[in-house]
């Protein structure tokens, strides 16, 4: 706190504008220059510990001294006790040995593959020796460090202001989707790389960034597929940009013969030698066989900490709890320690997740069994999150994996195979901290025969909707021959083309209109940002601002499965007869009363609501506002009292969803998607309580059925009256959707006629 | 429900997409095929039927590609892309969208290949051969397709081993005779025979796999013990294999009939099937119906490809 007050006095000392004296290679007239205004800071001019430094001619040597101090180079503060013992940590870190190295391949070329196992360092270290040698802030540029998580953008920046002892938004920042923690002092941005290309959208040569470091590109999310796409073009026409490609698996030649064989450095990462054992045949049931793996380890296993990935949440929790159970068992026949089990999966809140790095238990009594902890996890922990102490690893060779297939239009998580590369990244976890083993579930003619060598990258799972909106809006016009790393299929493109052009943001010709233009302004899907934009057309604009958000943010309903019963008697305190989307609303509506937002976390908990999904929601809620009003989109309701209020709101639903509807099949409970023809049946979790011959659908789920989930009952007319592209009956496969939709055409027919005669 | 229908249409005036009839149809076949496609239409689908007909029609859409009169392929042909082209400049980039599996159950990796190879070796042996020659021919289309055929002929099979296992058993009840299950499995007629197998077979799984949770050992070593004699590790319930060997040699050895029939190719158990349920029940799958006398008039033959 001390420092944060000893900062603002310095700041408000600093208002008062003087000329700024030339410093390094001043070739822009900083003292004109109103965004420079924080150089005119007379102090920090004198406390400049970079001054003598050269861009990019600098050595290890001298940015070592300028690390000592004893001023802060960066900001001319004395440099706190706290940052020296930090400052001895970071020198022992695998990257630090290779700093010449790494300055020397920097300086030399405009663009680097950096490899660097996890636990090297690099996302820390790297951008700090780039900052020292490019010294951004004298060009008013920053550096960029792209993160494919939030979390991680958060924690890291996090990290690194405090190893360079400076505030958090100050001179390191963070920028991820709904929140801007940066400053116009900020030198070093962490971001989520979907933030750093949307920030192309408006600066297609990203001239904001002096280096652009792309970090966990190993990982190959949409965002930075796509960034590499670009970046690639960018780089021809930016000369004075660098690029630093970072990984964490040696699969590295692939990056550097698609930047033009840009040089390569690796650092070992510190890890040891670790053991794999394959069953002797395969599994029947993978769960069953983890669970009895992992208490075998507890049994008969040296010391050291278990780390177990399963697919998804419930099967996390449903291994949790039975490993306890018999780890229990196990303790009181004394044929085992004690055994801590902590599940960790990405929509467990926080402090939950903060659990795992909790030390293992001790022995029951001195001299005892010593204590374990196992983790169980999603592939989270593969190569995200680094958890010390893992000794022993159990690999059932799944994960859930996003899947989507152009021809049905499903994007689904689906439990598929992991890949090769994907297991050693798992088996690695056990070499952390010592030597140890990992246990993989099935054959070793398995793994070789039957996993695939890397997983597929985003880009050739993904709906490509949005992403070419995105592309569009940077100007790239021939998107068949955009130089992708893997290219997904033609039909991927055709499909974004297709919906797009139904959504009215492409026109015949594929250019963008000025609705596609507005819609990319927002971090939406387009069939959201589309609702939202004619949602004032409806005369209910600010229902379906409410609706967008809550439909961005993960579940807000919480069903523990130890109180199924009474969750659900409280969701139906909520439930709206027309569907689910309206009861959200509901929601989000008493959430906001009074007398919820007396004390809101109890409320939620008592309504079984998800306090964090809707406080996100509400924050969503504020951003989309603000982008709202910045276009000029008038923010309205229709009067509760006004019959028409929840029709509206339906009707704007469909503005947006109407790709997404699904008329019942015959009287029965099935449910057939228009168009695609698929056979769906309502998720249990509905709400949607009379019988709806047609109803838009959120999400269509992949699993041993086929469910829509997210379900609101709207009117056929409506389609008709506001999709009257998609709705072109003519052109409709034969069958009962068709007749049914030229029935309700023939009565709008008639009904207009008789409007005519009178 | 049949005649709604009729007056629905007449009111929409649709005439021009209704299917052109075969002038040669007697007003009396008129009749018998009109009551027949209400009655079809009346049948309320069980659950089975409507999640067969559910994955079909998914696995249908995911094998057809989009076709070109998609609005985003004219948009694409302006920057010069052909069917059969990749986007970008990557040299092998993807031509087919990724497959869409959905694992069922929670089966270990390696245990699907494991088992089929187990199960159908003699099969495999001459879809190999067979495949092998195509692949020479360089023809891998032809070859997709004739997978796809198989597939299909695979589910047809399946539904028509339930039918006919249901209208066998329908018939027992009638008669009064032993109800399924406390039939031995070598009385059940071989055409169906598998079914009540894999029930068994089921049922084996599903009490070791409760043995196993229920015992101690259960939480003991399974992973490779080098130093064990397989037979202990049997007899502690370490290592379930051999129990699972023993099940399929039963089928393979003391049951050669079935093994025997399930060595077939799958179109030619499918014939079988399909021609038994014609012959015993004037049963057609592809009708969906059975006929009350054994000329079944107005079914246009056995395969499917007659129906079309």
């Amino acid at each position: 706190m001390a420092t944060k007050r000893e900062y603002t006095t310095e700041d408000s000392s600093s208002s008062a504008k003087r000329p700024k004296m030339e410093n390094g290679n001043g070739k822009l007239d900083a003292a004109n220059n109103p965004y420079l205004a924080h150089w005119n800071d007379d102090k920090s001019n004198t406390a400049n510990g970079l001054y003598d430094f050269k861009r990019h001619a600098t050595t290890t040597k001298q940015a070592s001294a300028a690390e000592d101090g004893p001023l802060n180079p960066f900001t001319g503060r004395s440099l706190s006790n706290r940052y020296m013992g930090i400052l001895k940590q970071r020198r022992d870190l695998p990257v630090h040995k290779q700093r010449d190295e790494f300055l020397k391949l920097y300086q030399e070329s405009q663009i680097l593959v950096f490899v660097g196992e996890t636990g090297s360092g690099k996302t820390t270290q790297i951008p700090q020796f780039v900052l020292f040698d490019d010294m951004p802030h004298k060009s008013a540029q920053m550096v960029a460090c792209t993160q494919p998580r939030r979390v991680a953008a958060m924690s890291v920046a996090q990290r690194v202001a405090e190893e360079m002892d400076v505030e958090l938004g100050e001179e390191v920042g963070y920028s991820i989707r709904f929140e801007d923690k940066t400053g116009p002092n900020t030198m070093l941005k962490y971001m989520t790389d979907g933030m750093l290309l949307r920030e192309a959208m408006h600066d297609n040569n990203l001239t904001r960034y002096s280096t652009i470091i792309l970090d966990e590109a190993h990982e190959r999310t949409l965002a930075t597929d796509i960034l590499m796409g670009l970046l690639k073009e960018v780089v021809l026409r930016r000369k004075d940009l660098k690029l630093i490609i970072m990984s964490a698996t040696l699969d590295a030649t692939k990056f550097q013969k698609y930047f033009h064989n840009a040089p390569l450095l690796a650092v070992p990462g510190r890890t040891h030698p670790v053991e794999i054992f394959y069953t002797p045949a395969p599994e029947r049931d993978y769960v069953e066989a983890a669970l009895r793996t992992v208490l075998q380890i507890h049994a008969t296993e040296d010391e050291g900490d278990i780390l177990l990935f399963l697919t998804g949440e419930e099967e996390i929790e449903d291994a949790c709890r039975k490993i306890s159970l018999e780890a229990q068992d196990l303790v009181r026949e004394d044929a085992a320690g004690p055994l801590v089990v902590y599940p960790l999966y990405g929509t467990l809140p926080p402090a939950q997740q903060q659990k795992i790095f909790s030390p293992a238990p001790p022995p029951t009594r001195p001299g005892g069994r010593p204590g374990r902890k196992c983790i169980v996890s999603t592939n989270i922990a593969e190569t995200s999150l680094t958890i010390d102490g893992i000794v022993y690893v159990v690999d059932p060779g799944f994960s859930k994996q996003k899947v989507y297939n152009p021809r049905i239009r499903v994007e689904s998580l689906l439990v598929s195979p992991i890949s090769k590369a994907s297991a050693q990244q798992r088996a690695g976890r056990a070499g952390r901290t010592r030597p140890g083993k990992c246990f993989r579930l099935y054959t070793e003619s398995a793994f070789k025969k039957e996993l695939i060598e890397q997983t597929y990258p985003e880009v050739l799972r993904s709906n490509l909707a949005s992403t070419v909106l995105e592309l569009k809006k940077l100007g790239v016009e021939d998107l068949v021959h955009f130089d992708l790393m893997d290219p997904p299929a033609p039909e991927t493109l055709m499909r974004a083309l297709e919906e797009l052009n139904y959504l009215a943001c492409l026109d015949d010709e594929g250019e963008l209109t000025t609705l596609g233009s507005l819609a990319s302004q927002f971090p939406l899907d387009p069939a959201l940002a589309v609702m939202l934009i004619v949602s004032p057309e409806f005369y209910c604009s600010n229902e379906i601002l409410s609706l967008t958000a809550l439909l961005s943010v993960p579940q807000v309903f919480v069903r523990p499965a130890s109180n199924r019963k009474r969750a659900d008697e409280m969701k139906d305190l909520f439930a709206h007869p027309d569907g689910d989307h309206l009861t959200m609303l509901n929601v989000y509506h008493a959430f906001k009363s009074e007398e919820a937002q007396a004390n809101p976390k109890q409320w939620c908990h008592d309504h079984f609501l998800s306090y964090r999904a809707l406080q996100q929601a509400d924050n969503v809620r504020l951003q989309l506002k603000r982008i709202m009003e910045r276009e000029e989109l008038e923010l309205m309701s229709t009067s509760f009292e006004n019959k028409k209020y929840y029709e509206n709101i339906r009707r704007a639903l469909v503005a947006g969803f109407f790709m997404q509807v699904a008329k019942r099949d015959g009287n029965g409970k099935a449910y057939m998607t228009v168009k695609d023809e698929q056979n769906v049946l309502l998720h249990p979790s509905t709400v949607l309580g009379q019988d709806s011959e047609w109803v838009v659908y959120n999400e269509f789920v992949l699993t041993t059925k086929n469910y829509i989930r997210t379900v609101t009952s709207v009117k056929p007319e409506w389609l008709l009256d506001i999709a009257p592209n998609y709705y072109d009956v003519a052109a409709f496969k034969k069958g009962e959707i068709k007749t049914a939709l030229q029935r309700v055409a023939t009565k709008i027919q008639r009904k207009e006629q008789e409007k005519g005669k009178r | 429900m049949a005649d709604s229908d009729e007056e629905e249409d007449y009111m929409n005036m649709v005439f021009d997409d209704a299917p052109k009839q075969p002038t040669h149809e007697t007003s009396l076949q008129r009749a018998a095929r009109k009551r027949k496609e209400g009655e079809a239409r009346a049948r309320q689908k069980s659950k089975a039927e409507r999640e067969a007909d559910a994955e079909a029609a998914r696995e249908a859409s995911l094998a057809t590609a989009l076709p070109e009169t998609n609005k985003g392929f004219k948009m694409m042909a302006k920057f010069g892309f052909k069917q059969g082209d990749t986007l970008g400049k990557a040299e092998n980039a993807r031509k087919e969208p990724i497959q869409v599996n959905i694992k069922e159950d929670r089966s270990g990796i390696g245990l699907e290949s494991e088992k089929k190879r187990k199960l159908r070796e003699a099969w495999d042996e001459a879809a190999r051969a067979a495949k092998r020659s195509k692949e020479e021919e360089g023809d891998y289309l032809e070859d997709r397709k004739q997978q796809q055929k198989e597939k299909k002929m695979e589910r047809d099979l399946d539904s028509a081993q339930r039918t006919a296992e249901r209208l066998s058993e329908e018939e027992a009840e009638e008669a009064d005779g032993p109800s399924p299950e406390e039939k031995p499995l070598k009385h059940i007629n071989v055409l169906w025979r598998i079914r009540a197998r894999r029930r068994v077979e089921k049922e084996h799984d599903w009490r070791q796999r409760r043995e196993l949770e229920n015992s101690l050992a259960s939480r003991l070593p399974t992973l490779a013990q080098e130093d064990e004699h397989n037979d202990s590790k049997v007899a502690q319930g370490h290592d379930v294999t051999p129990f699972y060997a023993s099940l399929e040699n039963d089928l393979e050895d003391e049951d050669p009939e079935l093994a025997e029939f399930e060595a077939l190719p799958v179109s030619e158990r499918l014939t079988k099937v399909l021609v038994f349920l014609r012959e015993k029940y004037k049963y057609c799958l592809y009708c969906g119906y059975q006929y009350p006398d054994a000329a079944m008039e107005g079914c246009p033959g056995i395969t499917e490809e007659d129906h079309d």
